[in-house]
């Protein structure tokens, strides 16, 4: 048998102990990892399907995990529920506007982003139920595959012998070689009864136009010519001039006349004040007078009785 | 011509071997069952007992304690490098972290420290007892009025499960320093994307699981060696050793705990 060490019972309790602290402080710090201890809010993302999906799976916010889905459910109306916990400290970056996305791409698991793009809108509270936008490489490629054998098919039947378009370019072809035929574009247009009448019409119009041309010059010289109206006119305005200003000459005439009127006019509201002085003369004379005849009227033998007796 | 060579001879040896097989692992049972009760009830923790306990409890870990962390260190380093080297090839680096922990941490490290355990700890200890039944120390205990099984078997069934789980414990927190280390380098800025990154691996029920595997490895390296020193009466016709039989009886109990711990992490 070894020979056996010192204070056994000790070192093993030490042993013991060390274990203990190592379990303690593991569990204490997988407790940390989950976020046992940090107080959290929750999040509903809505998702119409929730492949991809799994409980523990991360919440990204510029690569950065913000959250944890905690939960996956069906809720009444048939839509995955996704319950995500988003620790406080970090719920300051999604915001009511912000948008979750569930990206899957070929490779690798799905994905949850949030995307916050007004970072002074109100935060998002605590439950808040939000849809989340699906993006789904794989889910793409049934539909890309349909619409391109849809396309595919377009264009075979486009290009069939006997589809519209062959015909349509039969009959550009036919058109352009028309276009290039002795008439022309013209004769693309018409039947040959229809382009000699258009001829002939060409023909008279162009010498009616010969015919307005030999008017315009006529009228030219009538208007314009040394005998021309312009010319005429130009000499009646000269004469208008002269008479203008005879007429100024004559107005100058009149003003003068109607200063001396004023002057005149002046001299008779003086005398006007004069005979209105002599005027209160003579009434005061009458007054005098119908007061001293008065008065003789009141004397004797001109006396009258005026007093009514009452019998 | 022997009768075992004809067909109904050799069913009835196949028979019989199957029941001797299920025999054995009945006896197993049976004595895990009364090591168990044993280590549970406190009359087992006298003070006498208490010093044989810490005896072996001490001299088994200490001895394989300071090798294996050197050895799982050893294996961290090269592990973590090649898978870091290799994802960072494949351009799959993010996966990295969680690979080695969940490779390293969640399953290799448990088994090879409950081998380790059984190698250094648990399978001389066995041999001591068988040593102890062959010398006629077992009588003798009986003789002096001391129960042998809470004597002698106790002790070392409880100091080879605690090895097992003190060289897990510990190798498990060198692994994941080592592979902060390996993937940040000294510094403390990747702690949280790491704390992250641990707590995603380590859900509840992955938890649970990596707890009951480095327990139930604990247990069979334990108890597997000892009890087939324990049944050596009806192994004295069989023609390996008692000691090869315990040996092979706990690696196809620990592959099936392993398995099953694959099984419920990633079924």
């Amino acid at each position: 048998m070894d020979k056996e060490p010192n204070n056994l019972e000790a070192k093993a309790a030490l042993l013991v102990g060390l274990f203990v602290a190592l379990l303690a402080a593991t569990v204490l710090y997988i407790l940390y990892a989950r976020g046992s201890f940090e107080d959290t809010q929750r999040l509903v993302l809505l998702a119409d399907d929730s492949e991809g999906v799994r409980v523990g799976m991360d919440v990204t916010f510029s690569g950065f995990p913000i959250g944890r889905v905690r939960r996956i459910e069906l809720a009444a109306d048939g839509a995955a529920r996704i319950l995500v916990d988003v620790p406080v400290k970090d719920a300051k970056w999604l915001r009511q506007s912000s948008v979750f996305t569930l990206s899957r791409s070929l490779v690798g698991g799905a994905t949850l982003k949030a995307y916050s793009g007004v970072l002074t809108d109100p935060p998002l509270p605590d439950g808040a139920e939000r849809r989340v936008l699906v993006g789904d490489a794989t889910a793409e490629l049934p539909r890309l595959v349909s619409e391109v054998r849809e396309l595919v098919g377009n264009l075979t039947r486009l290009t069939a012998a006997d589809s519209s378009l062959a015909l349509s370019l039969s009959n550009v072809r036919t058109i352009t070689e028309r276009a290039t035929g002795p008439r022309g574009a013209g004769g693309l247009l018409m039947n040959e009864s229809d382009a000699k009448q258009v001829s002939a019409a060409l023909q008279r119009v162009n010498t009616l136009l010969a015919r307005i041309d030999g008017m315009a010059a006529r009228a030219d010289v009538q208007v314009l010519g040394p005998q021309g109206l312009v010319s005429e006119g130009k000499a009646g305005v000269a004469q208008l001039n002269a008479l203008l200003a005879d007429a100024r000459q004559t107005l100058k005439k009149v003003d003068a006349l109607l200063v001396e009127a004023q002057g005149v006019a002046g001299n008779v509201r003086g005398a006007t004040n004069g005979l209105d002085a002599l005027r209160g003369e003579v009434d005061a004379t009458v007054r005098k007078v119908e007061q001293l005849v008065d008065e003789v009227n009141r004397k004797w033998p001109f006396q009258r009785d005026t007093e009514l007796k009452l019998r | 011509m022997s009768p075992l060579s004809s067909p109904q001879g050799t069913l009835a040896a196949l028979l019989r071997g199957v029941a001797q097989w299920l025999a054995g692992w009945g006896r197993t049972v049976h004595l895990a069952a009364l090591l168990s009760v044993l280590a549970l009830s406190p009359s087992s923790y006298r003070a006498d007992s208490r010093r044989t306990l810490a005896r072996h409890l001490y001299l088994g870990t200490a001895q394989a304690l300071p090798w294996f962390t050197l050895l799982s260190l050893l294996i961290a380093i090269v592990v973590i490098r090649i898978v870091l080297v290799t994802s960072q090839s494949y351009g799959l680096s993010q996966y990295a972290l969680e690979m080695v922990v969940r490779v390293l941490v969640l399953e290799l490290i448990p088994l090879a420290a409950a081998m380790f355990a059984a190698l250094r700890c648990t399978i001389p200890m066995a041999t001591e007892v068988a040593t102890l039944r062959s010398g006629g120390g077992w009588d003798a205990l009986a003789a002096q009025g001391r129960d042998p099984m809470r004597a002698e078997v106790l002790p070392r069934a409880v100091a080879g499960s605690f090895c097992a789980l003190m060289l897990a414990a510990v190798s498990c927190v060198i692994t994941l320093v080592v592979a902060y280390l390996s993937v940040y380098g000294f510094t403390g800025a990747g702690f949280a994307a790491y704390t992250h990154t641990v707590g995603r691996v380590f859900s509840p029920a992955v938890s649970l699981i990596f707890t009951l595997k480095i327990v139930l490895l604990g247990l069979s390296v334990a108890l597997m060696p000892i009890a087939s020193v324990l049944d050596a009466v009806p192994r004295r016709r069989a023609h390996t050793s008692a000691e090869l039989q315990g040996l092979v009886r706990m690696l196809v109990l620990m592959v099936i705990i392993e398995a099953a711990s694959l099984v419920g992490n990633y079924a």
